[in-house]
């Protein structure tokens, strides 16, 4: 059986954004099965445009660094999801949290599912690698 | 040493140039050489670990410099 990834993401600062991102799509490049779980704050990098500051007083250098990572190849937010999902990466947003957050089904960028806790938990239950990214 | 084919990936960071291997290894056939270009310091580890992993063969690795060459033959 193929290697398997879970990672939660509850935060949806810049770094927090891209660190799934740059995880799952290395591990989808090895042919792990990648899913990842968005909870809290990290729901709303789903919506159909999602523009991730740094976190605190570093959100005025966001612009900066993305330039930045644009000339290692590292692609915006929204490109990378896309990307990541081309190669098979699993995105889901939760249940519970989009409602708190105010995400709605029609919000979300095409391709991504909506899972309850308990899905997550059982796709989980024999990953052999489990992260928490907040 | 001789190759099939040539993948640029001098001046990109972590992850992207494994994952462009990954997408390039998929278009070459099997037992052909691929010969990947970097110059980002972690790709001297991830590049080995990726062949390992995958099960491609990492034929070689040549150091010019800060330039890496590695040759994957194809599994």
């Amino acid at each position: 059986m193929a290697d398997k990834l879970c990672m939660v993401v509850s935060e949806g600062t810049f770094d927090k954004a891209y660190m799934p991102l740059i995880m799952g799509t290395t591990a989808a490049a090895t042919g792990t099965e990648v899913h990842v779980f968005y909870t809290f704050f990290g729901t709303g990098l789903l919506k159909k445009v999602a523009k991730p500051k740094l976190p605190g007083m570093y959100r005025l250098f966001t612009g900066m660094f993305s330039k930045k990572m644009k000339k290692v190849g590292i692609p915006s937010h929204d490109e990378f999801m896309k990307q990541a999902m081309d190669m098979g990466v699993n995105f889901y947003a939760c249940t519970t949290t989009m409602g708190l957050m105010g995400v709605k089904e029609e919000d979300l960028k095409p391709g991504v599912k909506i899972l309850g806790a308990a899905s997550f938990l059982k796709l989980a239950a024999d990953a052999n690698t489990t992260l928490f990214i907040g | 040493m001789q190759k099939d084919a040539t993948l640029d990936a001098r001046g990109l960071m972590c992850p992207m140039p494994i994952v462009q291997l990954a997408k390039k290894v998929k278009e070459l056939k099997s037992g052909q050489v691929l010969e990947l270009l970097a110059d980002d310091v972690g790709a001297k580890e991830d590049v080995p670990a990726w062949c390992s992993r995958t099960g491609n063969q990492l034929a070689g690795t040549e150091e010019e410099g800060k330039l890496l060459k590695f040759y994957i033959k194809v599994k």
